[in-house]
C-alpha cells in the first residue's frame, strides 16, 4: 500500500510516511524485544488466543457479553469486538495485564458477578500472560477488519460539514459508503481495495483536506494518524459494509433490560388504587384527604384544622397568581364568609379557587413554574457576549397562554416536543395562530445554553453539550429520570443501557444533529466570529403578523422611493438612512424543526465524541416501554421535510400506559402547592430517586389527570379544595414528635414568597405594578456598582440574561438556568436582609405604598389598618395595631423635630413617619411567610 | 440602617427547641430545599457532630452551612489567595526560557500545529521571547526581566511548567480552570473549599471576590458562581472603594432615631409573629439574618479600611502610585481579609490583559508592571507577618500561549504576539505547605507542549483542595442523582512533588 501511494505523492508527503512507517517499525522491535525478554527469563510459550482464551471469556462471559447480549457495550466473542473494548473504553492493554481494566475487574471479584463462575486461577495466569505477551489473535486479520461503522463517524466528524448533509460542496455526499463510491466532481472518493488511488486518501495525506485555512470557519480538526489508517485499512481490505446490528431494545429478547428490572414502582403504568377508609369520614372533604388521613391514622396523628378564611385567600392566591388578593377580593372574600359556618365559607372558598383559575394572573404564575422546567433564558449564555434571544419571548408568551386556557397537558407536552410535525407549516396557504405556536413551542427544546454560534465554541463537542442539556431538561423534567447519567455509560442504578441515551438522542437526530448544525441567529449582533453555519431561524409567524410587517417595510420603501424622486442630496441621503434604520426586524420564530435527513447515530463510548461505538436506531428507552410498542415514526404530513421521529416519540410519551409523564406533572403540580413532593426527588423518579410518601394518591391524582383530559386546572381544583391543603399551618407537638418534617401532611408549610412573587408584591404594594401582557421582555439596567434593577412589569416579563439576573430576584433564589431549574431554593442569607433593608428602589415602594394610604386615611390606626391590608392582605392584630400606632406617633414627632431632606422638603411629619412603617412592614416576616 | 449602637445593643437570640422539633429536624426539613440551613450555625452550635465525615455522598445541605469544619486531612494552609491572570500570560515571556526560539526565530512552523491554532489566518513563524532570562535567588529559578519584584521571591515560589488544559477559548477554559467543567453551572474552586470547610468568621463571608472596578472579567459572576451548590457558598464581590458590598448601606440614611423606631418596630411585629408560630426554625433564622447583616455591615467596611495601615506597608504594595495602586490595594485587602479568617479570596484585574495576541513586547509589560510589585509587595508582607505557611498563594491564568507569532493586520512583526495554547502554561504557588525555589515539570524546546511532569486542570485543583486539607475524591455533593466532585471523573494527582510534606495524607 505504501509503495503505491509513494509513487503518486511529492517529497513531503513521503518523507512523512517515511515518519509513519519508521515509528511503525520502532513499535514493532519494541513489541518483539518485549516478547524476547520474558521469553529470556523463563521458559514461556506462547498463548493461543483462540485455543486457549477465546474459549474461557465464551464460557465464564459470554453470557453477558455476548454478540447478543453485550452489556456495558463489550462483547468477549471476537477478536475485533475484544480489541474495541466496552462503554468504558478498551479493555485490553496489550503487553501490560496491570494496566488493561478487563484484568482489574476479573482480580477484584467484580466479573464475573456475584461470585458466579469465577475464572479459575491458571486461567487468569494465561490470561495475563497472553496479554502480556502483546495479546495478539490467532487471526489478526479478523482483528484488523474494519467495516463501515468505524469509517462513518470519522468522516462525520473531520469532512461531512461541507460534503453532505446541508452544505455538499463539489457534489460529494461521505455519510456512506454509497455516497463514497459516488464521490464528486473530480471522480469516486474511494477505489475499494486501492488505497494509493482513493482520491479521499490522497487529499487528506497532501494535508488539503480538511482545508488548513479553514479549520477555524469549518469549525473541525485535522484528521489524526490512527482515523487515517482506520479509512485507509477500510479501504485496502475492499470498504467492506456490515449490516446494522439487530435492535433487540424493548423486544423480550431485550438483552440489557431483565423483565425484573421492569418491576420497580416507577416504571409500572399508574393504576387506579382503592380508596383507603379512614377513622373519622367527617375530616375528609375530597378523596385527596382520604389517601392522606389514612396514613396520619396509621402514626396516630389528627390533621390541623382549617385555616381561617382570610388566610387561605392569601394562600390561595399567592398560589394561583404568585400577587396578594387585591382589596375587592378581600372586601367581597370578607363578606362571603364572616359569621357564615362553615358549609358556607367552604362553599365561598371552592368559588374563589375558580376566580383565581380564571384570572389571567394564574397564567402568568403557573407559566412562569413551567418556564423552570425549560430553563427560559433571552439569552444564549457561555460565551463572554450573551447572544440575546430576541424572540425567546414569543415561547414564554406561549406557555402563559398555554395555562390559561388549560391547554391538555398531553397536547402541551406534543407541541413542545414535536411542534413542526402537528401540522404542516411548509405548505400552509396561510400560517395560522395554531400552527405559529405549534412552531413556538418547540422553543421549548431551544432554552439549553447555546456558545455554537461563535467559531470556537462552535465545535461538535461544543454541540454535544447543547443536546445533552436539552435531554436532560426533557429526561428530568418531564420524565423524571437521570438520563443525562447514560451519556457516557450505562446507568449504575436505574436500568438505563447507554444504547437508550443514544436511541433517544437519534429521535432528535433530524433537529438536533451534531454533524448537520444550526447555530443560533446572530442577525444584528454585532458579535465577533460568526460560526460558518446556516442560521436556525424561522420566518413563520402568522400570516396576519407577517402581512403587517410587509406593509410596514413597504410603506417605509414607498417614503423612500418618493425621497428618491426628489434628487440625491445630503440631506435626502441622510433621511433615507433614517427611514432604512426605522424598518422594523422580519418577525421570525425561536423555533426547533427537523430537517429530515438525520446523520446516522453512534453510541460515543464513554461519552466522547471522539470514539464512536455501535450504532444505533432511535427508539424508546426500553424499561418506560411497557407494552412493547413499536418505534414507526412516519412522515407526519405529506411532503413533510421530516422524520416523523419526534411526533411519534411525543405521542408515546403522553399514552396513558405511559408510566413517568402524568406522574412526573402531577407531582411536580403537588410540590408546588405543598412545597414539597410526593416523591421528593422531581427529577428522578428512579432507583435512587425518593420513594413516594403517598404511592396510591400519586397514582390517583395521575389517573385523575389523565381521565379528565390531562386538565392542570382541574387537578389544581382537586388539590386546592381538599381539607389538607386548608389545614392551618401551625405547628403542635404532636406534630412536631410525629411529622417533624411534615411530609405526612399533618399541616400546611409556612412558605417564603419566592423571587417573583416577593418583587411583584412590592410593586403591588406600592401600586406601581405594570400588568400589561405578553411581547419582548422588559429590559434590565446595570448599575456601575452591579446592581441589576428592573422596571415595574411582572417579573415573568423581565427579561432575564443569565449574565444579568435582577439584583433582589438573584438574592431570593431566581436560579440559575443551567440548563433548567427543578426545584427552587429557599435560601436565607444577609444580603437578603441588606437589601430590603437599604434598597433604594424598595424604600420608594414603600414610600408609594404610605403616599396612597395618606392620601384617603386620616387616622393612625385606619392608616395602619389600610396599610396592613395593601402590604399584608389582612387587618393588624389588636397588639399589631396598638405597637404601630403608637411607633407612627413617635415617628411623627420625631420627623417634626428634624429638618427634612431638600426632596422631601414638602412631605409633612405624618406622612414620612408612614413612609417609615410602610418600609418597615415590607421588612417583616408577615410580609416574606405565608401561612 | 444599621449603626455600630444597633449591633450592640442586638443579641443573636438562640431559640429554644422546647418542642420535639429538633434542630436535626430542623436541618432535615431545609434539606428540602430551603438553604435556611446557611444560618444554622446562629442556631447553636450542635445542630451536627461538626467532626462527623461521613464516607456516603453528602446530600445537600449536611454541611450546607458556613461554620467552620474540620478538614478532611491535616491541612497545611487555612486559606488561600487567588491571583487570577485572565487572558493566559504567555509562558516563555515569563517563566520558561526557550533558546530554541531565539534559534529557530523566523522559522514556519503553523502546519506543523494547524489544529492547534485558534486565529489561523494570522498565523506567523516562531517567534523568540522579547524578554531576558535570568537566574535569580539561591535556587536559581529563571524569570524574565519583565518580573523584576517577583524575581526577588523566587526562593518562595513553586514554578509549574507543565500546566496544560483542553480547550483554547476563553470562555470553556475559564469553565474548566475555575469549576472543572467546560461549560457553565458547576461551583467554583472557591466555592468547593468554602462548601468543605465553612469559614472562620461567622461575620464576613467566606468567599470573597475583589474584582476590578475597572470592569470584570470574561465570563464575569460565573468566574465565582456556587453553580449547583446552595448561594452562600457563592463569592460575594467586595469592591475595593465605596461601599463593598451592594445595599450594604442606604443611599440616603434616617436619622438614628427614625432607625431605631423602625428596628424596634420590627422586632416587635417579627416576635408577635413567632409567637403565634412556634416551632418555626425558618422565622428565628430569619431574625438572625438580620443581625449577622447589621454584624457583616461593620466588618466588611473594616476589613477594607485602610487607615490604619503603615506608609511603609501601603508603599510595599505599590499604593498611591500608578500603576499599581488599583492591583496593590487589593493584594493588601486581600491580606487583610485572610487576617480575618477568610477563606477564599480571589484577585482579578480588569478584562484580560495577559491576552496578548498582539504588541507582546509592550502589552505583556504593561500588564507585568501593573501586578508584579503587588505581588511581591504581598508575599513579603505575608511573610513578614508569619501569614505565608498558612496561607496559599496561587498564580495563573487559564492558558498559555504559542511559540509561534500572531501577527497583527499589517503583518507588522514588531507588533506581533502569540495566540492561544491550551498544550503548555505556566503557574506558581507560594506558601502554605509548598516547597521554595521548586521548578516542577518541562516543556518541549519551544514551548508548545508541556512533556516533563504534566500537571492538569483537575491535577492543579486536587493539588489546592489538597492543600487546605479536602481531598478530591472524597469532597462531593449529591446532586440529580450524580455524585459531583471538583474534579469530576476526571483521573487527578496532588503535585506532591512540590509540596513540603508530599504524604501528608
Amino acid at each position: 500500500m505504501f509503495q503505491r501511494l509513494f509513487a503518486h505523492r511529492d517529497r513531503q508527503v513521503i518523507r512523512r510516511l517515511a515518519h509513519r512507517v519508521a515509528r511503525l517499525i520502532v513499535v514493532l522491535i519494541a513489541v518483539t524485544l518485549a516478547d524476547r525478554v520474558v521469553a529470556a527469563g523463563e521458559e514461556v510459550r506462547p498463548i493461543s488466543f483462540d485455543d486457549a482464551i477465546l474459549p474461557v471469556l465464551t464460557a465464564k462471559c459470554g453470557r453477558c457479553h455476548g454478540a447478543e447480549t453485550q452489556k456495558g457495550q463489550l462483547a468477549l466473542h471476537s477478536a475485533k469486538s475484544l480489541r474495541a473494548g466496552g462503554e468504558g473504553g478498551p479493555v485490553l492493554v496489550a503487553g501490560k495485564p496491570e494496566e488493561s481494566r478487563l484484568i482489574e475487574v476479573l482480580e477484584a471479584g467484580e466479573m464475573p458477578p456475584d461470585g458466579k463462575n469465577r475464572l479459575t486461577a491458571d486461567e487468569l495466569a494465561s490470561l495475563k500472560t497472553w496479554i502480556h505477551q502483546g495479546a495478539k489473535f490467532t487471526d489478526s486479520a479478523e482483528a484488523d477488519r474494519v467495516t463501515q461503522h468505524e469509517v462513518v463517524p470519522i468522516l462525520l466528524l473531520r469532512c461531512v460539514v461541507c460534503h453532505g448533509g446541508r452544505r455538499r460542496e463539489a457534489d460529494l455526499d461521505l455519510r456512506s459508503r454509497d455516497g463514497m463510491l459516488r464521490g464528486g466532481k473530480s471522480g469516486p472518493s474511494i477505489v475499494p481495495g486501492d488505497p494509493g488511488s482513493s482520491l479521499l486518501l490522497k487529499r487528506i495525506l497532501a494535508e488539503e483536506m480538511p482545508p488548513r485555512p479553514k479549520l477555524t470557519e469549518a469549525m473541525v480538526k485535522p484528521l489524526e494518524p490512527a482515523e487515517f489508517e482506520v479509512i485507509s485499512r477500510w479501504i485496502e481490505q475492499g470498504a467492506v459494509e456490515a449490516a446494522l446490528p439487530p435492535d433487540l431494545a424493548g423486544t423480550a429478547d431485550d438483552p440489557l433490560v431483565r423483565p425484573q428490572d421492569r418491576e420497580f414502582w416507577s416504571f409500572q403504568p399508574p393504576q387506579r388504587p382503592k380508596i383507603p377508609e379512614i377513622n373519622d369520614k367527617s375530616a375528609a372533604r375530597t378523596t385527596i384527604d382520604r389517601f392522606i388521613l389514612a396514613r396520619l391514622d396509621s402514626l396516630e396523628l389528627k390533621p390541623s384544622p382549617p385555616a381561617d378564611p382570610m388566610t387561605l385567600l392569601r394562600r390561595a392566591t399567592f398560589d394561583l397568581t404568585g400577587l396578594p388578593p387585591t382589596p375587592e377580593e378581600i372586601a367581597r372574600f370578607r363578606t362571603e364568609t364572616e359569621n357564615r359556618n362553615p358549609e358556607e365559607q367552604a362553599a365561598a372558598y371552592d368559588l374563589l379557587i375558580d376566580r383565581l383559575l380564571e384570572s389571567p394572573r394564574y397564567g402568568e404564575r403557573w407559566g412562569r413554574h413551567w418556564l423552570d422546567v425549560a430553563g427560559y433564558a433571552d439569552c444564549e449564555g457561555r460565551r463572554e457576549q450573551h447572544l440575546p434571544r430576541p424572540d425567546a419571548w414569543r415561547y414564554r408568551d406561549y406557555v402563559i397562554r398555554s395555562f390559561n386556557a388549560d391547554k391538555p397537558y398531553d397536547r402541551f407536552l406534543q407541541e413542545q416536543l414535536a411542534g413542526d410535525e402537528l401540522a404542516d407549516y411548509t405548505h400552509a396557504a396561510e400560517i395560522t395562530q395554531e400552527i405559529e405556536d405549534n412552531l413556538v413551542a418547540t422553543g421549548f427544546l431551544r432554552m439549553a445554553p447555546d456558545p455554537t454560534w461563535a467559531n470556537l465554541t462552535g465545535f461538535v463537542p461544543d454541540r454535544l453539550e447543547v443536546i445533552a442539556d436539552s435531554l436532560d431538561v426533557l429526561g428530568s423534567g418531564v420524565m423524571g429520570m437521570t438520563l443525562k447519567c447514560c451519556r457516557c455509560h450505562s446507568h449504575k442504578f436505574d436500568p438505563l443501557p447507554q444504547r437508550d441515551y443514544y436511541r433517544i438522542a437519534a429521535i432528535f437526530k433530524g433537529a438536533y444533529d451534531e454533524h448537520n448544525w444550526l447555530k443560533p441567529d446572530t442577525v444584528g449582533f454585532g458579535g465577533a466570529l460568526n460560526a460558518g453555519l446556516a442560521a436556525r431561524n424561522l420566518a413563520v409567524v402568522t400570516t396576519t403578523e407577517r402581512n403587517r410587517w410587509l406593509e410596514q417595510i413597504q410603506a417605509i420603501d414607498a417614503e423612500i422611493a418618493t425621497l428618491k424622486s426628489q434628487g440625491n442630496g445630503a440631506d435626502i441621503q441622510a433621511k433615507i438612512r433614517e427611514l432604512e434604520g426605522r424598518k422594523p426586524r422580519e418577525p421570525k420564530l425561536f423555533a426547533l424543526w427537523d430537517s429530515g435527513d438525520p446523520s446516522p447515530t453512534y453510541i460515543y463510548r464513554r461519552g466522547d465524541y471522539q470514539h464512536a461505538g455501535t450504532p444505533v436506531s432511535p427508539g424508546f428507552p426500553s424499561v418506560l416501554n411497557q407494552s412493547g410498542a413499536p418505534f414507526e415514526p412516519r412522515p407526519p404530513f405529506a411532503n413533510a421535510p421530516s422524520t416523523g421521529r419526534r411526533l411519534a416519540f411525543a405521542q408515546w410519551l403522553t399514552r396513558r400506559d405511559n408510566p413517568l409523564t402524568a406522574r412526573v406533572i402531577v407531582n411536580r403540580v403537588w410540590h408546588l402547592h405543598f412545597g414539597r413532593g410526593i416523591v421528593r426527588s422531581l427529577g428522578n423518579f428512579g432507583v435512587m430517586g425518593d420513594r413516594p410518601t403517598h404511592p396510591e394518591l400519586l397514582d390517583w391524582l395521575a389517573c385523575e389527570l389523565m381521565d379528565n383530559g390531562w386538565s392542570l386546572k382541574r387537578l389544581h381544583r382537586v388539590i386546592m379544595t381538599s381539607a389538607t391543603y386548608r389545614q392551618a399551618s401551625v405547628v403542635d407537638k404532636r406534630h412536631s414528635e410525629r411529622d417533624a418534617d411534615n411530609q405526612w401532611l399533618s399541616r400546611m408549610p409556612l412558605r417564603r414568597l419566592d423571587a417573583e412573587a416577593l418583587r411583584d408584591s412590592l410593586l403591588f404594594a406600592g401600586g406601581t405594578l405594570d400588568e400589561s401582557r405578553f411581547g419582548p421582555g422588559d429590559p434590565v439596567q446595570v448599575r456601575a456598582d452591579g446592581l441589576v434593577s428592573t422596571g415595574s412589569r411582572r417579573s415573568v416579563y423581565v427579561q432575564h440574561l443569565r449574565k444579568h439576573p435582577a439584583t433582589l430576584l438573584e438574592s431570593f433564589d431566581l436560579p440559575q438556568m443551567n440548563p433548567n431549574c427543578l426545584a427552587r431554593s429557599e435560601s436565607l442569607v444577609a444580603p437578603q436582609a441588606l437589601h430590603l433593608m437599604n434598597d433604594a428602589t424598595v424604600r420608594q415602594l414603600a414610600e408609594r405604598a404610605a403616599d396612597r394610604v395618606v392620601a384617603t386615611q386620616e387616622t393612625s390606626v385606619d392608616r395602619v389598618k389600610m396599610l396592613f391590608e395593601q402590604i399584608l392582605g389582612r387587618d393588624p392584630s389588636e397588639d399589631e395595631s396598638s405597637a404601630c400606632v403608637a411607633t407612627l406617633d413617635q415617628l411623627t414627632d420625631v420627623w417634626n423635630r428634624q429638618p427634612p431632606e431638600p426632596k422631601d422638603a414638602k412631605v409633612p411629619a405624618d406622612q414620612r413617619a408612614l413612609r417609615t412603617l410602610a418600609h418597615t412592614l415590607i421588612n417583616s416576616a408577615a410580609f416574606l411567610y405565608i401561612d | 440602617m444599621f449603626t455600630a449602637a444597633s449591633v450592640s445593643r442586638s443579641s443573636v437570640t438562640l431559640p429554644t427547641f422546647t418542642s420535639g422539633l429538633t434542630r436535626r429536624a430542623f436541618g432535615t426539613s431545609v434539606a428540602a430545599g430551603l438553604h435556611g440551613a446557611a444560618l444554622m450555625h446562629l442556631l447553636g452550635t450542635d445542630l451536627h457532630a461538626d467532626n462527623s465525615r461521613e464516607a456516603s455522598p453528602a446530600r445537600l445541605p449536611e454541611p450546607a452551612n458556613l461554620r467552620p469544619k474540620r478538614a478532611q486531612t491535616p491541612p497545611a494552609a487555612r486559606a488561600v489567595i487567588q491571583l487570577f491572570m485572565n487572558g493566559g500570560p504567555s509562558q516563555m515571556d515569563l517563566f520558561d526560557p526557550k533558546p530554541a526560539l531565539d534559534a529557530h526565530h523566523g522559522e514556519p512552523y503553523f502546519s506543523k500545529i494547524a489544529g492547534e491554532v485558534e486565529n489561523v489566518k494570522d498565523a506567523g513563524a516562531l517567534m523568540r521571547s522579547p524578554f531576558q532570562f535570568a537566574q535569580h535567588g539561591e535556587c536559581g529559578m529563571w524569570v524574565s526581566n519583565a518580573l523584576p519584584h517577583l524575581a526577588r521571591h523566587v526562593d518562595k515560589l513553586a514554578l509549574v511548567r507543565s500546566m496544560y488544559t483542553t480547550n483554547i477559548t476563553h470562555e470553556p477554559a475559564l469553565y474548566l480552570i475555575q469549576t472543572g467543567r467546560m461549560i457553565s453551572g458547576h461551583p467554583t474552586l472557591g466555592s468547593w473549599v468554602v462548601y468543605g470547610l465553612g469559614s472562620e468568621n461567622q461575620n464576613l463571608p467566606a468567599y470573597v471576590v475583589l474584582d476590578d472596578p475597572l470592569g470584570l472579567p470574561i465570563n464575569g459572576v460565573e468566574n465565582w458562581s456556587a453553580g449547583f451548590l446552595p448561594p452562600n457558598f457563592q463569592g460575594t464581590r467586595f469592591r475595593s472603594s465605596g461601599s463593598p458590598v451592594l445595599n450594604l448601606k442606604p443611599e440616603q440614611e434616617d436619622p438614628g432615631d427614625v432607625q431605631r423606631l423602625e428596628r424596634d418596630l420590627l422586632s416587635r411585629l417579627d416576635r408577635l409573629h413567632q409567637r403565634n408560630r412556634p416551632g418555626q426554625p425558618n422565622l428565628d433564622a430569619r431574625i438572625a439574618s438580620y443581625e449577622l447583616a447589621a454584624r457583616m455591615q461593620m466588618s466588611a467596611g473594616d476589613a477594607l479600611n485602610l487607615s490604619g495601615e503603615t506608609q511603609g506597608t501601603l508603599e510595599l504594595y505599590g499604593i498611591g502610585r500608578e500603576p499599581t495602586d488599583s492591583y496593590g490595594r487589593r493584594c493588601l485587602i486581600a491580606r487583610r481579609l485572610v487576617e480575618r479568617g477568610v477563606r477564599f479570596v480571589q484577585l482579578y484585574i480588569n478584562s484580560q490583559i495577559w491576552d496578548n495576541h498582539t504588541g507582546l513586547a509592550k502589552d505583556m509589560r504593561a500588564a507585568c508592571e501593573r501586578t508584579d510589585l503587588p505581588i511581591a509587595g504581598l508575599l513579603t508582607d505575608l511573610s513578614q507577618r508569619g501569614l505565608l505557611d498558612e496561607t496559599l498563594v496561587v498564580w495563573g491564568g487559564e492558558f498559555g500561549r504559542l511559540p509561534i507569532a500572531q501577527l497583527p493586520a499589517d503583518k507588522d512583526e514588531q507588533k506581533a504576539g502569540r495566540d492561544h495554547n491550551k498544550n503548555a502554561g505556566v503557574c506558581w504557588f507560594a506558601g502554605g505547605g509548598v516547597k521554595g525555589g521548586v521548578t516542577h515539570g518541562a516543556t518541549d524546546e519551544l514551548g508548545f507542549t508541556a512533556v516533563e511532569g504534566r500537571v492538569s486542570v483537575p491535577d492543579w485543583h486536587a493539588t489546592i483542595l489538597h492543600q487546605v486539607g479536602l481531598s478530591h475524591e472524597d469532597l462531593n455533593v449529591e446532586q440529580s442523582g450524580l455524585r459531583e466532585r471538583l474534579t469530576g471523573v476526571h483521573p487527578a494527582r496532588v503535585v506532591e512533588e512540590i509540596l513540603e510534606s508530599p504524604s501528608g495524607r
